[in-house]
């Protein structure tokens, strides 16, 4: 198995990587990572040029050269990017057309379409049974998700079987594997299907923050003990950027987990292996 | 924009759209009315609530990035666009900072792409 962390992941939350590496470990899992990988793509290349594709072609045909036939992600972007990717190599034209460049690129490169994209939640749900199994303590915590919206939508492209693309449940049944209660918040009650805003960032900074406060003031009203991201841009939003969006709120601030490192908690993993500083428990 | 003939203006698109409940408005307004001046088609999530919720299979998505192909883009997207065109990477980081996040963080040693990479991929020349 390939991971391909994604630029954001790769270079500011290697954190995130190394608790997905620490929970996987527990489950016989070591992904390979991919070298020389480049940008997804999505969404900045593929708002100037339909060309785009051919970067995400590209991240998958290095997996193909690794001989792997699933690439595991961390990030929404990405996924949703590298299985559009794939779905578009179903294309003959387009195809022959992204090898063509690949073998001007390398000549042991080539996009087949063999490989599945992974995104770390599904990969963490196909293996319920034995996560349950390794869980050692239960954790008192109350947790507002965020779930990663472009890990289920579009349902026909990306979703995951069994999974209702506007209401997917993965997410929460992993952390109530770990004696956590995955809190409902917001006015709908539904805001863990509520985008965080981050991709909002690059266009219009003060509306993709007011998307982040408001997020916090639901989980802050619901008294959840912390924030639970599945996504790197998620997590950048919603808490390194806290102090922006609360700079008039401080007591608004409120810690922030990846979901790998709240699962390692659960399975007695040290703190250390999972990027931890915050002391939760 | 042409406005598509499969939107019936039904306005569940606008409904469950991020951007329109923290007061801004992306490409949901236009479908949902076409005479709505006051829309962006660079402000979006991306996070495909009103591709999946919408009664008629509009590519809502496909017609967004294609209408922001012929516009000016956001100073954020285009110095993005360009970082990516030069690094084959979205944010700024040389080998040699690369090197030590991995090993302060434990992980195995990356390499970056190859210089040439994106002006391959892309048929684009780094400083276009
Ligand atoms: S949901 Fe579809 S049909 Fe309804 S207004 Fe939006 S684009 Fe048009
Ligand atoms: S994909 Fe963009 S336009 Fe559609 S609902 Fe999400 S933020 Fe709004």
């Amino acid at each position: 198995m390939a991971l391909y962390p994604g630029c954001l992941i790769l270079q500011r939350m290697p954190k995130y990587e190394q608790a997905a590496r620490a929970v996987l470990g527990e489950l016989g899992i070591a992904p390979q990572i991919v070298q020389e990988a480049a940008c997804c793509g999505a969404p900045v290349v593929e708002s100037f040029t339909a060309d785009w594709v051919h970067l995400s072609i590209y991240n998958l045909a290095l997996v193909e050269r690794m001989g792997c036939d699933t690439v595991v992600t961390l990030c929404g972007s990405c996924t949703n990017a590298l299985i559009r990717a794939s779905h578009a190599l179903q294309d003959a034209d387009l195809r022959t057309e992204a090898n063509r460049r690949l073998q001007r690129v390398s000549p042991d490169l080539m996009a087949t379409d063999t490989v599945t994209v992974k995104h770390l939640v599904r990969l963490l749900a196909e293996r319920e049974g034995e996560l349950r199994a390794r869980m050692v303590r239960q954790l008192p915590l109350r947790v507002a998700l965020t779930n990663p919206c472009q890990v289920f939508r579009p349902g026909d492209v990306v979703g995951i079987e069994g999974e209702d693309p506007m209401h997917p449940q993965a997410m929460r049944r992993l952390v109530e594997l770990t004696g956590a209660q995955a809190v409902e918040y917001g006015e709908s009650g539904d805001a863990e299907n509520e985008c965080c805003g981050a991709t909002l960032y690059l266009a219009a900074p003060k509306l993709s923050l007011a998307a982040g406060r408001r997020k916090l003031e639901a989980t802050h009203r619901c008294s959840a003990d912390l924030l639970l991201q599945g996504c790197g841009n998620s997590q950048l939003l919603l808490r390194n950027f806290q102090s922006a969006f609360l700079r008039d709120a401080p007591d608004l601030h409120q810690p922030a987990l990846f979901l790998p490192q709240l699962l390692g908690l659960a399975m007695g993993l040290p703190k250390e292996a999972l990027g931890l500083r915050e002391n939760l428990l | 924009m042409k406005h598509p003939a499969a939107c019936i203006q039904c306005g569940d698109c606008v409904e469950v759209c991020p951007v329109e409940k923290v007061g801004g408005h992306a490409i949901v307004t236009f479908l949902a009315d076409p005479d709505a001046a006051d829309y962006s088609v660079w402000l979006c999530t991306i996070c495909w609530r009103c591709h999946q919720v919408c009664p008629t299979g509009v590519d809502i998505y496909g017609l967004m990035m294609e209408r922001r192909r012929h516009e000016a883009a956001p100073g954020g997207y285009q110095t993005a666009f360009e970082r990516v065109l030069r690094s084959g990477l979205a944010l700024p980081i040389s080998q040699e900072e690369l090197d030590q996040v991995r090993a302060a963080w434990g992980l195995e040693p990356v390499e970056l792409p190859p210089a040439d990479l994106v002006h391959i991929l892309l048929h684009k020349s780094p400083s276009e």
